[in-house]
Order: structure tokens, then sequence, then C-alpha cells
């Protein structure tokens, strides 16, 4: 007649209350680059990328930003999470030597082709290290994406903010 | 891993690969087919455990990880897609189960097959073959019904990511779909009742609620279109645990408001999220029997108070309220008739405010919209209740008034839906008299604007057209003419910058007109008060209005004399009836003049009436008669300025009727005045043909009214003829002349067939030749002189057929 099969027993567990199940994460970041524009003119040109944040994780102090970046100010901030952080940084998008050659029938670095691919990988770049949770507390990340300039000579150190 | 849900983030990997989504699915039915094959194989030969090994390697594909250069890839599959790879793999596994049935009744026994499973390493196979096996087992009756379902349930938790862990319950539900118990006592604790069922259906339909309002979260913000899309394809499977439950016979009104609808709608509120509400609170309405909500309305209602503010409310009432309106179950008890209990109409009433208070930030026409379903509610549920429409009405009034809302603007939303609420009682009654019962109908109403409502009141008659409503009280009159009043008067609110079209407002006008002939009361002096009321409405506002609205009227009023007449045994004083009615038609004709529009109108309602009076002739009819005949002849002279030969034809037409209820001063004058006029056209032919034509006023009557003297007068009929002949002379066309002496030969001939003793053979003779003097200088090869030359020989035959009275003709 009807038994208990094998195995069924099992530890009891706590059940979710409404508020675990439907509540929305408590984790959401999510930092988009995007609106390229191109500024100067002959050596002084460049392109620079809004970088705008938004996240509800406590360590940051603003759950939304919106700053100015140029592909400089991303490889600063590769090198600073180089120098003071043991996380392996991804890399940043080519720096396409080829393109700033003289002497180009085209725009070379200022191609809209080019650009949108350079934001793609910078977006793709800036999401992989703000996620990283050690990266989180570095101070040099929290300048990038909310002190609308950035200062070189700061004291490079951890941010607690929890 | 980075502590965030941003999927695109973790997936970096995944799109760099090359492989699109269709590739993906490709190579995932190719696989799966394979391994289904290699099971089958396994199967063949009765070796379970590979058998079961091969269907874990197919059901990985659910895990939605690919296989690339030996390295687990994630797949980017969407719901689609994922759909289609979940009904290749379950087909393939119902191979398993039925090969696994079939062993058990040939007597082998799997005991430890239940905890074998569970050996397979990835959670996905993991759980689809828990499922499978715990299917089997319930369907061979060995092990307790109960414990296997609780645990299958429970496991499933095992499964958060939301798209896998939907397809896996629904799996579940597919699987235990005739499986679950159905009866309210089991024989056997083991087998478990219906409220096991209830508990698990329950369960696996808050988790896949759960899940399936997560989605939301997962992903870029950017792409939450595209997200809301694709959980909008996958609410069938949420969907479906309604279903099951709404499946379980066992399941009576009593469990499933004291169980059931508490339990789901707990769940369906707090999720808070209006795609899962909106489609959800739908879903119940539609899956559970009439009587269910008849008996759980205040509690379903109460839970819409505390839904998301961007839940649509307007379209889960309307299906509620048009499953009330269709049903065919009885909404009240006999109780609630006697004892005051609140009826299904008052708690939808009471519920729908509530549910608006809980929304400040309502728009109005949505608002308007709710009320308008709890009307529609009122009039086909219960449409002796007058009072319900009221209420309905008087709770809008309010909320306009509380909003300060009035004239509101035609083509806003809020008049479209006010124009909509309003036209609910005309087309559901289909009696506009009974708007009038309704006392905030005319008030709810007043808040549209002059456009707005003129709309309404053109619905309002031409639904009265079309259902030929009788309008047989003065009060009716009265209320449906101040209705109507913005088609009637220039109202204070009227834009000074409206402009209407011609042929619309002739068209706005006609049904004003047409209403008038709706008009009919039993009672003769009532129709009299009608007519009355109805010209003190039309006044004098506009003559551009009177035009179309007093002649319909007027004639009315004609209608009504003619009735009066035929009752004239029963009612002594008719002729004092007839009398006020002619003044009254009289008065309202002068209207026409002094309002300045082309004569002509009022001309022939003069004309008209004159007919219709000596038609009547009640006793001391003459004055009035003698007033309209000479009004007519007045307008002749002074406002008709074209076609004067038509306009004294019609004069001498109706005098020719009339004349004999005129005393002797009387007939005399007016048959002076005619020949007059005759004479004093401006063309000869003119004159000449309407002298002729006043020959008939001298002969043709009936004796007179008064004193029975006879009206034939051969000696002025000879001299208007004589004058005639004399006319004609005068033309100088002669093809003209000639037309003239032929119709004029007609009359003579015609007066002496009369046995006028005053027309001789000579005088015929005379103007016979005289005919054909002149038709010997005629163009004949015209065709006009044809056709006179032929009438010419058409009298001639007539008068040598009747050779015995036209005795000396020379032909």
């Amino acid at each position: 007649m009807s038994t208990q099969p094998a195995t069924t027993a099992r530890i009891s567990i706590r059940p979710q209350t409404l508020r675990e199940a439907y509540d929305p994460p408590a984790n959401v970041l999510e930092v988009d680059v995007i609106n390229p524009e191109t500024h100067g003119v002959a050596n002084k040109r460049f392109t620079d990328y809004e970088v705008r944040l938004r996240t509800n994780l406590p360590v940051f102090k603003t759950k939304e930003s919106s700053v100015r970046r140029r592909f400089s100010d991303f490889e600063w901030l590769r090198n600073e999470l180089e120098k003071g952080s043991k996380i392996v940084v991804p890399l940043l998008p080519s720096k396409a030597w080829k393109r700033q050659l003289p002497f180009r029938s085209d725009d070379g670095i200022f191609e809209d082709e080019f650009i949108e691919e350079r934001r793609k990988g910078l977006e793709q770049f800036i999401n992989k290290v703000a996620c990283h949770p050690l990266a989180q507390n570095e101070k040099c990340l929290h300048m990038f994406l909310l002190e609308s300039t950035i200062d070189r000579n700061y004291t490079p150190g951890k941010v607690r903010n929890t | 891993m980075p502590p965030t849900n941003a999927s695109n983030t973790h997936n970096m990997a995944s799109t760099s690969s090359n492989l699109t989504q269709d590739k993906q699915l490709q190579d995932a039915k190719v696989s799966i087919k394979t391994d289904a094959l290699l099971m089958k194989k396994s199967l063949d030969k009765i070796e379970l455990l590979d058998g079961i090994k091969h269907a874990s390697d197919m059901l990985n594909k659910l895990s939605s990880i690919a296989k690339m250069n030996n390295v687990d890839v994630p797949m980017q599959l969407s719901p689609k897609n994922y759909y289609e790879i979940y009904m290749n793999v379950t087909d393939e596994l119902r191979h398993l189960e039925t090969f696994m049935i079939d062993e058990f009744q040939k007597g082998f026994k799997f005991d430890d097959l239940y905890e074998l499973v569970q050996y397979s390493p990835a959670i996905i196979p993991r759980l689809y073959l828990l499922i499978t096996v715990g299917t089997v087992y319930i369907k061979i009756q060995e092990y307790s019904r109960k414990i296997i379902l609780k645990d299958l349930v429970e496991m499933c938790r095992g499964v958060q990511h939301p798209l896998r862990g939907l397809f896996l319950r629904n799996y579940l539900l597919q699987c235990t779909k005739n499986l679950l118990p159905d009866c309210v006592v089991s024989d056997n604790e083991e087998d478990g009742d219906i409220n096991d069922s209830i508990e698990f259906i329950l369960l696996n339909f808050s988790e896949m609620n759960k899940l399936w309002v997560r989605m939301q979260h997962q992903g870029h913000t950017r792409m939450k279109e595209k997200r809301e899309q694709e959980r909008k394809e996958l609410r069938l499977l949420v969907g479906t645990n309604l279903v099951r439950l709404s499946q379980l016979e066992s399941i009576n009104v009593d469990l499933y408001s004291s169980t059931v609808l508490p339990r789901l709608l707990e769940q369906v509120v707090n999720c808070n999220d209006e795609i899962a509400q909106e489609y959800l609170m739908e879903c119940i309405i539609q899956v559970f029997p009439d009587e269910f909500h008849v008996k759980t309305l205040e509690m379903y209602l109460k839970a819409c108070t505390n839904l998301h503010e961007d839940v649509n409310i307007r379209n889960v009432i309307t299906s509620l309220v048009d499953r009330f309106i269709k049903t065919t179950v009885k909404l009240d008890t006999d109780e609630t008739a006697t004892e005051q209990q609140a009826t299904i109409f008052d708690i939808f009433s009471r519920q729908i405010s509530e549910i608006i208070s809980s929304r400040p930030n309502m728009a109005v026409h949505d608002i308007v919209a709710l009320h308008t379903t709890v009307l529609n509610l009122a009039i086909k549920c219960y449409p002796d209740r007058i009072d319900y429409v009221d209420k309905v009405l008087e709770i809008t009034d309010t909320i306009f008034n509380n909003m300060n809302l009035d004239h509101i603007q035609s083509n806003s939303q809020v008049s479209k839906e006010l124009i909509k609420m309003l036209k609910i009682p005309i087309d559901l009654y289909k009696d506009i008299l009974k708007l009038l019962r309704i006392k905030y109908y005319t008030i709810l109403y007043e808040h549209l604007d002059y456009v707005g409502r003129k709309t309404m009141c053109q619905y309002l008659l031409n639904n009265a057209l079309e259902n030929e409503t009788k309008i047989e009280s003065p009060d009716d009159a009265d209320g449906l003419l101040q209705l109507i009043n913005p088609l009637i008067v220039d109202s204070s609110d009227k834009p000074a910058d409206y402009e209407q079209d011609a042929e619309d407002f002739i068209e706005e006008q006609t049904l004003v007109a047409r209403l008038i002939h709706l008009m009919q009361s039993p009672n003769l002096d009532e129709q009299f008060l009608i007519i009355n009321l109805a010209r003190k409405h039309f006044g004098a506002f506009g003559k551009d209005r009177i035009r179309y609205t007093l002649p319909p009227l007027v004639f009315r009023a004609y209608e009504l004399a003619y009735n009066y007449k035929q009752t004239s045994e029963q009612d002594e004083k008719w002729d004092k009836k007839c009398d006020k009615i002619f003044k009254f038609c009289f008065q309202t004709i002068n209207a026409l003049i002094k309002a300045e529009l082309p004569a002509e109108l009022a001309f022939r309602l003069f004309l008209n009436g004159s007919q219709v009076l000596c038609e009547i002739a009640y006793e001391n009819c003459e004055n009035i008669l003698y007033e309209f005949i000479s009004q007519a002849i007045a307008l002749y002279d002074e406002d008709i300025a074209t076609n004067k030969f038509n306009s004294i034809s019609l004069i001498i037409g109706t005098c020719q009727k009339i004349l004999h209820i005129f005393g002797e001063e009387n007939c005399d004058s007016l048959r002076q005045n005619c020949v007059n006029r005759a004479a004093k056209l401006l063309k000869k032919p003119d004159q000449c043909r309407a002298v002729a034509l006043c020959t008939n006023l001298f002969w043709n009557c009936k004796p007179r009214h008064s004193d029975g003297v006879s009206l034939r007068d051969a000696q002025k009929v000879n001299e208007c003829l004589k004058k005639c002949v004399k006319i004609a002379a005068q033309c100088v066309d002669t093809s003209a002349q000639f037309e003239l002496h032929v119709e004029i030969l007609n009359y003579y001939i015609h007066y002496f067939e009369m046995q006028n003793e005053n027309i001789t053979i000579d005088m015929l003779n005379e103007l016979i030749a005289k005919i054909k003097q002149d038709s010997t200088g005629l163009d004949k090869s015209q065709n006009e002189c044809q056709m006179i030359l032929e009438q010419f020989d058409r009298s001639l035959n007539y008068m040598r057929k009747k050779s015995i009275v036209f005795d000396g003709i020379l032909f």
C-alpha cells in the first residue's frame, strides 16, 4: 500500500515572506556609457562620453550620477586599480594607434563607427569593474563615477560607506 | 561573482561568441534528438539507468548552457525559443515515463528510483527527472500521493532563475494535471484530499508569480520594454495555476471564499506589479464560475482598491461587470430584497467609490468610465430600479461638482466618457421619456458644454424617432423640450466663434421638426396644450430655427382641428376650440412673417389653412377664414415678387373652394379682388389665363353656406371670357395669340356644355373662325405650333362627337 518513497525526508525551510518574494533586488548596478561628443580642433581634438551610474548599493554615496569622461580617464582608472588592488583588471578597448597616424583619408579615431565601437568597449569595461566587490571599495572608482572632475593627485585609499 | 543581477555584465563572454539565437536553437534541437535517440535505445535494451543518464543530458539543454570547445557557455534564449526547446524535451521525456509505467506493471520494483534521479549533478535535469519519476509513482499508486506532491512542489524551489523556474513548474503542473486529489474527505489519508491540492497549486502559483514578477528586474533598464513584452508572453504559464484550481470540482463556494480567493488575492495584491495584477485579476474573473463571483464580490473589489496605480482598473471592473450582466445566476437572494441586505449593485457602487478614492491621481475620464460600467450593471441587471441609475448619476455629479467641472469641453476625454455614459440609458431603455424620471440625468447632462449637449440632443432625438416613442403628456413634452434646449435656443454658453455647417444645422432642426410629430396625446385638449407648449418653447428664437419648427406645429394644429370635428358629437364646445386653434395658427404664421422669412412659406400656410378651415366649417368661422385668405392676398401684393401667375392661380383655386363659406359681402369682395389682380398681371398671356381662371369663381361653386343662394353667375363668366378675348387680341406675338385663343375656346366649350345661357353657338363659331384665320399665318414647322394645332383639332373633334349638344358649329 501507499508508503513514503525513499529520501523524501527534507530539512524544513523557513517560508519566504511576501516582502522577500516580491521586493525589488537590493543589488542593482548599471553603468551606461553614452552620448559621445567630440570637442576641440586639430591636435587638441578629443572625444568624451557621458558615464551614467544607477545603483542602489549602499557603498555608493548617491543612487544616480552622471559625469563626462574621455578615454584617458578610463586609462587612468585602470592604472590606479592595477596599482592599488589585487584585482585582475579587465582590458580596455584598443588604443587604435593605426587610426592615429597622420595623412589618413578618413577621420581616424573620430569616425562615428569607431567611436561607437569604443563606446561599447568602454561600457563593458566599466560595468565589469564597477560590479566587482573589491573594486567597489577603491577611492579611484568612486571618484571616476561620482566626481565631476578627477583629481589625479588624490591619495589612494578605501571607501567605507556601509 | 559580481554582486549584481545585471545579466548583461556577466554574459559578456557569450555576446562575443558568434552564436546567434537561431543557430543556438537549431544546435540544441539536433542535440536533443541525438540524446533522445540514445535514451530510447537504452530503454529498448531495458537499461533504465543508462536511459536516465541520456535523458539527463537532454534535459541539460533546458539549463540553457551550451558546450563550446568543451567550455560551458550560457545561451541567450528568448522565452519563445526556450519554449520550443522545452516542448521538444518534454515530448521525448514522455517515452521515459511510459517505459517506467510499463515496467512497473510488469512487476519490476524501482523503490530507489526517486532517490537515484537525485544524484543527477545539474539541478535542472535533476528536478525534471524527479517530477517524471514522482508522477510515475503517483500513477502506479505504490506510494503516498500526498507526500510526493508536497515534495515535488517544494523541491522546485531549487530553481530561482525566472525563465527556467517558470517552465519547470509548468512541467510540474502539466504532469500532475489529472493526478491531484479532488475529494473533500479521502478514504486513505496518504492519498490526500482537496486541501492538499489547493495547497499544492497555491504554493506553485505563488512561486511562479514571484519568478514572473522578478523577471522585471533582470537586465538593463533600457531593455524594460522588451522584458515587459516577454513577460506578457509568459503570462499563460502563471495563469495555468488558476485554471487548474478552477478544474477541481471539490472546490465549492465556501472553500473558494474562505481559502482559495483570499490566498490568491494576497499574492496578487502584494506582488505590486501592474502587469501581473492586471492579468491575474482578469484571469480570476474568467476562470471561476459566476456564483463564486457573486458570493465574493466584496472581497474581490476590496482587493482592487489595493492594486498598483498603473493597473488599468477600468478593464478589470468592466470584465467583472460584463460577467455579471451575462450571468444566469441569480444576483441577489430573496432575503436581500426583504432584509435590506446589500445588493450586488450596492456593493459595486460602494466599492467603486472606494477604488476611486484609493487612486488620487486617477484621470477624471477613467472615473467616469468606472461609473459607466456600474450604470450598465444597474440598468441591465435591475431594469426596474431607476433609483439605482439615479444613484450612479448622482455620485458622478458630485464628483464633477467637487472638481468644479462645468461646461466640459467637447472632444476632451472627460466629455467623451460622459457622453458615452449618458447614452447608455438612451440605448438600453429605448424610451427617452424614462430619462425624464431620472432626476440626475438632466443635472449631469448640464455639465457638458454647448457642443456636447447638442451631440446628446441629436442622439436622443434619433433614438426617439427610431423607436417611435410617443410623447403623450404635456409634462413629458415640456421636459423633453427643456432637455433639447440647445437645439431650440442660443444658450448663454454658446461659443462666440461657434460656426455650424448649414447642412448640419438643417439636419438638426429637421430632427426637432420630426419630434413634433411624435407628440400625440390621446386627449385632444391635452394635445392642444402640447402644441401651445411647443410654440412657447420655440418662441421667437431665431428666424433660422422657426422656419423649420413652426410649420410642422401649424400642421399638427390643423390635424387637431380635424380630430375635434370628428368628435364634435361628444364635445359641445368643439367649434370654440377649433376657433382657438385657428387663431393660434394665424398668430404662428404671422410670427413667420414678422421674422421676415420668405413670404412664400407663410403664403402657402395661409392658403392651406383656408382649405382646412372650410373643410371643418365650424360655426362662425367666416371671419377667421376671411383673415386667412386676405392675409394670403396681402402677402401676394406686398411680398411675392416672382412667379406671380402661379401664386394668383393658387389664390383663385383656394377661393373657388372656400367661397361658399362667405356671406354676400365678403364673397363679392374676394371675387372682385381676384379678378382685379388677375387683370393686373404684367404679361398679357398671364393676364389672359388668370382672368380665364377667374371664371371658375363665378360658376363652379357650391351654393352659399349662409343663405343657400347659388353662386353661379352666367353674366360674369361671359364678361370674363370676353375680357380674355380682348386681352388676347392685344398680344403682338401671333403664335401666343393663337395659343390663347385655343385655350379660350376650350373655356367657351366648357361653359356652353354646362348650359351657361350667356354663351351662344355664334360666339363659338366666331372664335373658331378667328383661330382658323390665325393658323394660316403660322410657321407650322415648329413643334410648339404643331401641338397647339393638335389641341385645336381635339377640341373640334370633341364637339363633333357631341354634335347634338354643339348643333350649328361651323367646322
